[in-house]
């Protein structure tokens, strides 16, 4: 075929693409939202490369789990040196995939409440899964996972395959009614208004009218505050408790700048960072002693339940398959 | 010598083709070990979503059809409606409208926010079973009245003559009349939709609203994307392949269906109509034109919600060059490829080797009965592990664009080149000419269908989201990408410019088109 066609159209774009010359170049893999205009990302990039002499490039995928996926294909073919964006449910299975290096951080930083402990896997963020509400229009909102599923309250919520959210809301379901999780997840489908592949859409969609519920994180409220200087939106406690998000980053063995990467991490749970991450991604700091708007003091401060990351490593295909069977009905 | 060059030029481009789908089911089968996941063949999940795609198939190709026939009635009864020609371009546009425009329109009109969905009661919701339907009466009924309104033209006056003198009533002409002669093309054009519904990929994404109502295509989509499985993907494809490929199969059997024929010249004896009647069928007439046009007008209003300082922020030039760029090199290379393999096809043809020429057109078509998503995701798997997809990512659109749009291309080409062997490939041959001078001869008698298969192709390839979405990185993006991106964010302000925008272009393609029909 007339390959020939194609040089130019390749020589007009790579243009676009052209690197800065000669500064080492820190690959990191990420969801979109991490590297939106308003997220995380520009942000973090712009004071670590004040530091590094190097130029941090993102390579942005829709979601945690397709971080992952995209792992998997690529080997240790992968161009990034770290990956920044799985939780502690896909952790396990990130590991078994032998890719990813030693984190080499001392743990001592990090609040004692997580009571983490993982050599390979660095915490730089955790939340609390949450349902949000615009108390503008719901004065009273549901108080537990019981009474939602039991209403007819229009919910939008992700999907577990794609995106943390909805696997987070799995492994909430699984909590709370253990064997009774299909016929409780059939119940949800009643008065769910779809299913988004990601957190963005469906969050977009319940900001637009389309749902009494989102499934999102009890922080939300707080970028409501501050970035829009909206009061309505709330999180609803469930008396159930609620599951808990750390998310992760890690370096690749497959990095041919481990120190670089290990130098980016280390970066990622300094103060200068963690102060950044909560008022851009919009979740809590790892570390202790970070000064945070007043809002934060505000936010629901839910009970802790949950799987351990191996226990979710192990049961994670068999609860998506038995949701993909209950929500499908 | 003409012959032997162009036929091998043609068998050549035949092995093209074939080895890129080869190329693609090598990639999941290395990746897969050739495992198939036999557990897809048992799974609940997946006898549902089965169910489903044959479901909402069959609803939407009925609904096309029957709603399509009293509209063709209307057209062909009532010569002299107002606005006919514009309404026939309006329905090739909606058949070959990027269906991302379609998405944004039904959301802005019948979405959670629509300027519709107050009126429609709490409990509407667009996701689901009822938008799927809804977007594929929108793309398939035009095609139908369409074909229908065409076939109805083909009645001789003398037949109506004969019904008057014989006095017979309104039913009377439908069941001895109208209804023989629309029966056989009923069936190829449910079929027909049957078959593009059954392979629906952007629709269903967007407003299939979960896991109860995805299709075959989506769970193939999901199986690679969603959970990385790459054994139940295979055996996904396998059995789509299998379906599709039935269905193809009765489709062929049953001949194929003219409706990009201009408007021929009106018929010039039609039965009179009551006045009722003739009431009736302007109605039908205008309430199909403000079907049509709801979910395109429902971008407008959105223009005023927009917050222009965002809008400048959207870089269109790039998605714009790029979707540009994209369709114009597949649809140049699906014609060019499409002239070539017709070459082997027509020699056998000539031969009258009827199970060779059946052969080779298969081969061509194959793509036709082939997920578009598994010929991307097979070579995204391999390329992943081989190339950088950032730079080739978008050689691989092409690719597998100009693959899929193939068929169409040839579809729209046989029919005039096996008019020319007819009538004059045995003078060529006495006056053996020489490749350059045969080509010479036989392009200009082509020009006009080679124009409109071009064009055609062009629609179809800068409409293309499926195959986008397995590339797409952010080096790269597309027009309808964009806008997919926008409405899924349900920025709909922003999706709704740039679909009007995107509109704009397909509609002054199609009136190009309907100009080469005319001609």
């Amino acid at each position: 075929m007339k390959t020939s066609y194609f040089l130019p159209l390749f020589m007009l774009f790579s243009l676009g693409i052209a690197q800065a010359a000669d500064k080492p170049i820190l690959t990191v893999y990420t969801y979109d939202s991490f590297v939106s205009e308003w997220g995380s990302g520009p942000k973090l990039e712009a004071a670590f490369e004040q530091t590094c002499h190097c130029d941090l490039k993102f390579i942005a995928v829709e979601d945690g789990v397709s971080i992952l996926n995209r792992l998997k294909i690529e080997g240790d073919q992968a161009k990034a040196d770290l990956i920044l964006g799985i939780d502690d449910g896909l952790m396990e299975e990130a590991r078994a995939t032998q890719l990813i290096a030693e984190h080499g951080q001392a743990l001592d930083k990090l609040s004692t409440s997580l009571k983490w402990v993982d050599k390979d896997f660095l915490p730089y963020d955790y939340g609390y899964f949450a349902f949000i509400y615009d108390s503008s229009k719901i004065t009273k909102p549901v108080s537990s996972l019981k009474e939602l599923l039991e209403s007819d309250a229009k919910v939008i919520y992700q999907d577990p395959r794609t995106s943390t959210p909805g696997q987070g809301l799995m492994l909430w379901m699984k909590a709370v009614y253990g064997d009774q999780a299909a016929s409780a997840w059939q119940q949800l489908a009643k008065h769910t208004v779809t299913v988004t592949k990601g957190w963005w859409e469906a969050y977009s969609m319940f900001l637009e009218g389309g749902a009494d519920y989102v499934l999102s994180y009890n922080t939300s409220p707080a970028y409501h505050v501050l970035s829009d200087k909206k009061e309505q939106y709330k999180a609803a406690a469930f008396s159930e408790g609620h599951v808990a998000q750390v998310e992760l980053a890690a370096v690749l063995k497959s990095s041919q700048q481990p120190e670089l990467a290990k130098q980016f991490l280390s970066f990622l749970i300094s103060p200068e960072a963690q102060s950044i991450i909560p008022v851009t991604n919009w979740m809590l700091p790892v570390i202790d002693g970070i000064e945070l708007p007043p809002i934060f003091s505000q936010l629901i401060q839910p009970q802790r339940i949950g799987f351990t990351p191996a226990e979710v490593a192990e049961k994670r295909a068999e609860w998506v398959r038995e949701w993909r069977s209950a929500a499908a009905k | 010598m003409a012959q032997r060059s162009s036929q091998i030029s043609g068998y050549l481009a035949l092995v093209a083709l074939v080895s890129v789908t080869a190329w693609a089911f090598y990639g999941l089968s290395s990746l897969a070990e050739g495992r198939l996941a036999g557990s897809v063949f048992t799974d609940p999940y997946i006898h549902r979503i089965l169910g489903f795609s044959l479901k909402q198939a069959a609803l939407s190709a009925s609904a096309a059809v029957l709603l399509a026939v009293p509209v063709a009635r209307a057209l062909y009864y009532l010569p002299n409606l107002l606005g006919k020609r514009a309404f026939l371009a309006l329905c090739l546009l909606c058949f070959v409208l990027p269906t991302l425009i379609l998405i944004t329109g039904l959301v802005a009109l019948l979405g959670s926010a629509g300027s519709l969905s107050p009126y429609l009661g709490k409990s509407w919701n667009l996701y689901g079973l009822q938008g799927i339907l809804l977007a594929h009466l929108f793309l398939n009924l035009p095609f139908a009245i369409r074909s229908f309104y065409l076939q109805l033209q083909a009645l001789p006056a003398s037949s109506w003559i004969l019904a008057r003198q014989l006095k017979l009533s309104s039913w009377q002409q439908w069941a001895v009349l109208e209804w023989p002669q629309l029966r056989a093309r009923l069936l190829t054009v449910w079929v027909f939709i049957f078959v593009l519904c059954f392979n629906s990929f952007a629709v269903v994404l967007s407003l299939g609203g979960g896991p109860q109502s995805t299709t075959l295509e989506v769970a193939i989509y999901q199986a690679l994307k969603y959970d990385f499985n790459i054994p139940e993907a295979l055996s996904l494809a396998w059995l789509q392949l299998l379906i599709t490929g039935s269905f193809y199969l009765a489709m062929t059997r049953f001949g194929s269906s003219a409706w990009l024929s201009a408007d021929t010249a009106r018929p010039e004896f039609l039965p009179r109509l009551r006045s009722w009647q003739m009431l009736y069928q302007q109605l039908i007439y205008y309430l199909t034109w403000t079907f049509f046009l709801l979910p395109l007008l429902a971008l407008i209003p959105s223009w005023w919600q927009i917050n222009f300082e965002g809008l400048t922020k959207i870089n269109l030039i790039k998605p714009l060059i790029t979707t540009l760029s994209l369709g114009l090199i597949a649809a140049s290379l699906a014609v060019l490829i499409a002239v070539l393999v017709l070459s082997p096809i027509r020699w056998a043809r000539r031969q009258q080797q009827q199970q060779k020429q059946w052969l080779l057109e298969g081969l061509a078509n194959h793509s036709l009965v082939l997920p578009a998503m598994v010929l991307s995701v097979g070579l995204y798997v391999w390329s992943l592990r081989h190339l950088d997809l950032e730079v080739w990512g978008i050689f691989f659109v092409i690719l597998v664009n100009t693959l899929i749009l193939v068929p169409f291309a040839v579809q729209q080409l046989k029919p005039r080149l096996f008019q020319f062997d007819d009538q004059y490939q045995y003078l060529a041959q006495q006056l053996k000419l020489n490749a350059w001078a045969y080509w010479q001869v036989v392009l200009p008698w082509l020009q006009r269908d080679l124009q409109a298969a071009f064009v055609l192709c062009l629609l179809l390839a800068m409409g293309d989201v499926a195959v986008f979405s397995i590339f797409a990185t952010d080096t790269w993006i597309s027009l309808p990408w964009l806008i997919y991106s926008y409405a899924g964010s349900y920025r709909i302000a922003e999706a709704s410019v740039l679909a009007c925008l995107f509109l704009l272009i397909c509609a002054a393609l199609v009136v190009w088109l309907e100009k080469i029909k005319n001609k």
